[in-house]
Formats: C-alpha cells, structure tokens, sequence
C-alpha cells in the first residue's frame, strides 16, 4: 500500500475539555491536516469512527474512554491501533512524549509514520502549553488564595495586638522566619486559633 | 519510634510510583498507603489514580509507573506484545480472586423469563440461548459490555455463552464500556447485559436497573482476578523496593478481609481521592446480593484479598489466561507456554519477600511435547477449570 500524502491524513479528536480540543484542532488545521470530528465526550465513540474512518484518533491519556479504542483494534486490521504498538526502537522517545504529555492516539495501519510523528508532536506541544497555562492559573490563583490568608491573620494580629498594619506584617513575617514556616501556613495557624477562641470575626 | 522500621533507607530512595483503577479490588493498594503499611515496610509509594487499562499498561510500559493495580491477564498480554507493544510486565503478588458478575437489564431480563422453565435456565444461558434463536431476521444483536478485551470479564462471559451454545461472536455484541459508566449505559438501553466486577452488578440490583444471573466464581471456581505488575526492568534493578511494596500489600490484603475493618474501609475507598463515591454504594460490593425478582437468587461475588492460596503468582493460571487468549482469537503462535508463565508470573519473588526458604513447586508445567496441543485443547473447550478453581487445576 503507498504511504499517504503528508498533509491528507484525517484525525479524530476526543477531548472533554473544549478549550483545549480547540486549540488542539485549530494547530492542526494551521499544520494543514483535516480534522473531521472532534467530539467532546466518547458516547458512541466506537460507531463515530467506524463512520468517519480517521487514520489517526488523538485521545486525552485520562479519558476513561481509551478502553473503549482499544476493543476496536482486536476486530479488524482496519482499525486504529494503539500507537504504542507502532512504537519501534527509533522512535519510541515519541511515544514517551505523548504519555508523558497525557496525549494518546490511535492509529490505522499502513499511514504514513512521517505522518504520525509530526501530528503527534503538534499535540503534544499544544497538550503542554495547555497544561503550563493550567498550572499558571492554578498557581495565580492560589497566590490569591494566599493573600487572603495573609490578610484575614493581619487583620486578626491588629485586632488583638491593637497594632498598625505593618507592625501586624512584620510580626507575622518574624513568626514565619522563626519557624521557617511559610507566610501563609503561619497565618493559617493564626486564624484557626483564633477561630478556636472565637476571636475570628 | 522507628524501631520496626528495619528498611529505613528505602525511604530516602526514589519514590515508587504504583497505578490503580478506581474500583473496590484497588482497596490493598490504598490501605497499604492510608495505613501506613508501605511506610512501615520503609517504602515511600505514590499512588496515581488511572482513567483507563490502557493508560495504566502504556505508564508501566514507558516507566512513567513503575507498577500498578492490573487484570491478572495484562502482563501476559504486555510480554506477549497483544495488543500493545511487546513490553516486559510481571507479577508476584496477586491482589485478589474473584468479584466480578454478570447482570442483565430488565427488558433483557423479562424476555428471558418467557424462554425459562427455572431460575437454572436464567442462570445458566440457557434461556439466553432460547432467546436469541427466537429472534426475529434482522433485529439487531444483544448488546453486552466488558471492561477490557484482555480481561476475566471478556473470557468470563464468552465461556458462560458458549457453554449454553451462544457464539459470542456472532449472536451477541460485544462491547467495551469503563466500569463506571455500566449501570447508566444499561439503564439508558444502550446495552442489554454486561460481565464486570463489584459493586458495579449490586448496584444495578439495587437500583432495580437490572438482575444478576450469576457471578464470576460460579463460572470458573476461585480465579485470580487482580495482580501487583510491575515493569520488569524497574523490578530488577529496585527488587529491595519491589519485596517491599509485596510486603506492605500482604498487610494491607489481610487488614481489608477483616471484618472489623468494614466501616473504616468502606469511609477510606469512598474518598474523592479513591472511589468518590457514597459508602452506600460499596457496602453492596461487600455483602450477599439479595434477590429481587421470581428468577433470581442470593449470590455472593466471593471477593477474596488475603492468604497465601489468594496472593501467591500462579503460572498455571498464566497458562489458563493464554488459552483464553487463544481461543477468543487473541493469540497466535507461542513459543513456550511453559516460560511465559514463568516468566511473567514470578513466584520465586514472591517467596523471597516473605523470606520463606521453599522448593518451588513447578507441578504445573505442561509437557514440552504438548503445549501446542494443550492450548489448542483450552482453546476448544476441552480442558475446562477444576470446579472449584485454579489451585486444583484443570479438568479434561
């Protein structure tokens, strides 16, 4: 069988989350490949691929749903493999990549394997940068949560201490140096005394 | 304080990191954690919640786990490269025997009381078989789940088929679904029937979705059912870890089958971290599963988790699970039966991390002249399990 022309591979893109499939799907159509069904959760994943035959299914690594593909490839040859299974000695840091970026895929025999690599790497570039966006939101918001925090203890320190607010920052600064404890686990401590004594109000 | 604590030192090394599936026979694994079990052993385990089977065979493949809560068939499946590549995964702790069913809807259900005379035509296909013959020309064919194409749950329900005449691969469909999603797939009539573990066939009993025609251990007798693999290379250069985790497992196998550990148990595997979900989901997965219609009867899953006919690697079960392999089409040539088994389902480990000194009982070995033969006998048919089981072997 020829190998498939580069840019005519069609993919089917499985993905609950919707921001990141779009971003997926939207790299994928600037590198040129046809994405032809991008669906957001895996009812009747099995019947959708049998219909709109993709040589290539790009599936999130944590998806319950993987087992479902799985059961497709022992029917018939036709079918989308795991692509673990095209893991040859060369190339498997790719197939690492995809594991370790939560990308999975499944693909059809006899595609072109150039291909496959490529696709491969645009989703696990666009896997990662959604997940370093994710864990700078994560982080943002935590430093919030942070600040918070830190505000409810100093409110609390100049309430009881009848101090100004940086006296009430240096002293919770002081408290976390000296345990070397950080600023925030201090004042989580602080406020749950108080609340003990029914001083956090 | 730390007195017991004889391996110390394992607790500075690198973490091992073990998978697990979200279901009530991943309780060792999140005992073994939640109790200190792998601290006292003086290893150091991060438990990674896993989606999917798959995502669990391709991390212990590619070392992103070391190890993890597996089918007893997916290190075989693993080394003989079915259906993934072909990757050394091995085991010498098995997790637990038994647990899973097979449950039926209640449109499937009614119709099958038309084609019995007795509960005992329900429950052994029989009805099933008179049903499906009855069918009309050109009504689609019974839909039934199983959780993964290499597991118990697959070979289960195609031999309970087949013993009642029902080709499973022509007069039913067989399906994959993930555990979690059976009971709504079969309430929303997307499948007629399903083979998975517990509480997922109590729960569709007690939710009066469906009725449970009969349990894995009626069909095959005491089978193991889950294993502790871990990726070989991992294994041989981190044995003093790996005997320890087997260690801690033990333990915590034995703390989960103590009755007086239920309610504890039950509070810990419901957590958001582990099962999320009620304890009054899982308490069914623990109890007799009460009858609730005219063709029904008790049952029990016979979930079993400690004692050293349950944890002990059995190769001959290895070789059980690669004439199933073969006789659903899964499996072509191999070359030794014989070593495979060996090989995946390591015994000799098993022993050392209990340092108990024995000659290892190689009496499951098949003759060397009539392995070929022998799997083609499982593969027909011919070799059934002993009744009661995998340890007193096959019945021809």
């Amino acid at each position: 069988m020829p190998a498939a022309p580069e840019k005519e591979l069609t993919v089917m893109l499985v993905d609950n989350e919707p921001a990141r499939a779009a971003i997926v799907e939207q790299a994928m159509t600037d590198s040129g490949y046809r994405v032809i069904r991008r669906l957001e959760n895996a009812k009747n994943l099995t019947e959708a691929v049998n219909q709109y035959q993709p040589d290539m299914v790009i599936i999130d690594i944590e998806s319950p749903d993987r087992d479902m593909l799985e059961n497709m490839s022992r029917l018939t040859q036709d079918n989308p493999r795991p692509i673990v299974m095209f893991a040859e000695e060369d190339d498997s840091r790719h197939v690492e990549a995809a594991i370790r970026a939560g990308v999975s895929a499944y693909v059809v025999d006899g595609v072109n394997s150039g291909s496959v690599k490529a696709l491969l790497q645009v989703a696990i570039a666009r896997f990662r940068e959604f997940q370093a966006l994710r864990s700078e939101l994560e982080s943002v918001k935590s430093q919030l949560e942070d600040r918070k925090l830190i505000d409810k203890a100093k409110g609390l320190i100049m309430k009881h201490q009848q101090c100004d607010e940086p006296a009430a920052y240096k002293a919770l600064r002081k408290l976390a140096m000296d345990r070397s404890q950080r600023m925030t686990d201090v004042a989580r401590n602080i406020i749950s005394v108080m609340e003990l004594m029914g001083d956090a109000k | 304080m730390n007195l017991m604590k004889v391996n110390a030192t394992l607790l500075h090394n690198e973490p091992v990191r073990i998978g697990f599936i979200p279901l009530i026979d991943c309780a060792p694994f999140v005992i073994a954690q939640e109790k200190g079990f792998f601290e006292d052993e003086g290893v150091n385990v991060i438990l990674s919640k896993e989606a999917s089977w798959a995502s669990i065979r391709d991390k212990v493949a590619f070392n992103v786990l070391d190890g993890a809560h597996m089918l007893a068939s997916m290190p075989i499946a693993a080394s003989l490269g079915i259906g993934t590549i072909k990757t050394a995964i091995q085991t010498s702790f098995t997790v637990s025997h038994n647990g899973n069913g097979i449950t039926v809807g209640n449109v499937l259900y009614d119709q099958l009381q038309k084609y019995s005379k007795s509960s005992e035509d329900v429950r052994n296909g029989v009805a099933l078989k008179r049903l499906i013959d009855n069918r009309e020309k050109g009504e689609p064919a019974l839909r039934f789940a199983i959780v993964y194409p290499y597991s118990s749950h697959n070979y289960q329900l195609r031999d309970w088929m087949s013993r009642a005449g029902i080709d499973s691969d022509t007069d039913v469909n067989i399906v994959v679904i993930p555990p979690v999603k059976m009971v709504d797939a079969l309430k929303s009539g997307e499948i007629d029937g399903y083979c998975v573990g517990e509480p997922w066939n109590s729960l569709a009993v007690e939710q009066g979705v469906g009725h449970m025609l009969v349990t894995g251990y009626e069909i095959w007798g005491s089978t193991p059912e889950k294993v502790f693999g871990v990726n070989s290379s991992w294994a041989e250069q981190n044995e003093p870890a790996h005997l320890a985790v087997i260690r801690a497992l033990e333990t915590a196998c034995v703390w989960v089958d103590d009755k007086r550990n239920q309610t504890e148990l039950l509070n810990i595997l419901s957590h958001p971290d582990y099962l999320n979900c009620t304890v009054g989901q899982l308490v069914y997965g623990f109890g007799a599963i009460k009858p609730k219609g005219q063709f029904d009867w008790p049952m029990n899953a016979y979930q079993r988790f400690s004692g050293r006919e349950v944890n002990q690697p059995l190769p001959s079960y290895a070789l059980w699970v690669m004439g199933q392999m073969r006789r659903w089409q899964q499996l072509g040539e191999v070359q030794s039966l014989n070593e495979v088994a060996e090989q995946v389902y390591r015994q000799d480990l098993y022993f050392k991390a209990f340092g108990v000194d024995v000659e290892i009982n190689h009496g499951w070995r098949l003759n060397k002249d009539e392995e070929s033969a022998w799997l083609n006998k499982v593969a027909n048919g011919v070799i059934r399990l002993h009744p009661d089981g995998i340890l007193k072997g096959f019945d021809e």
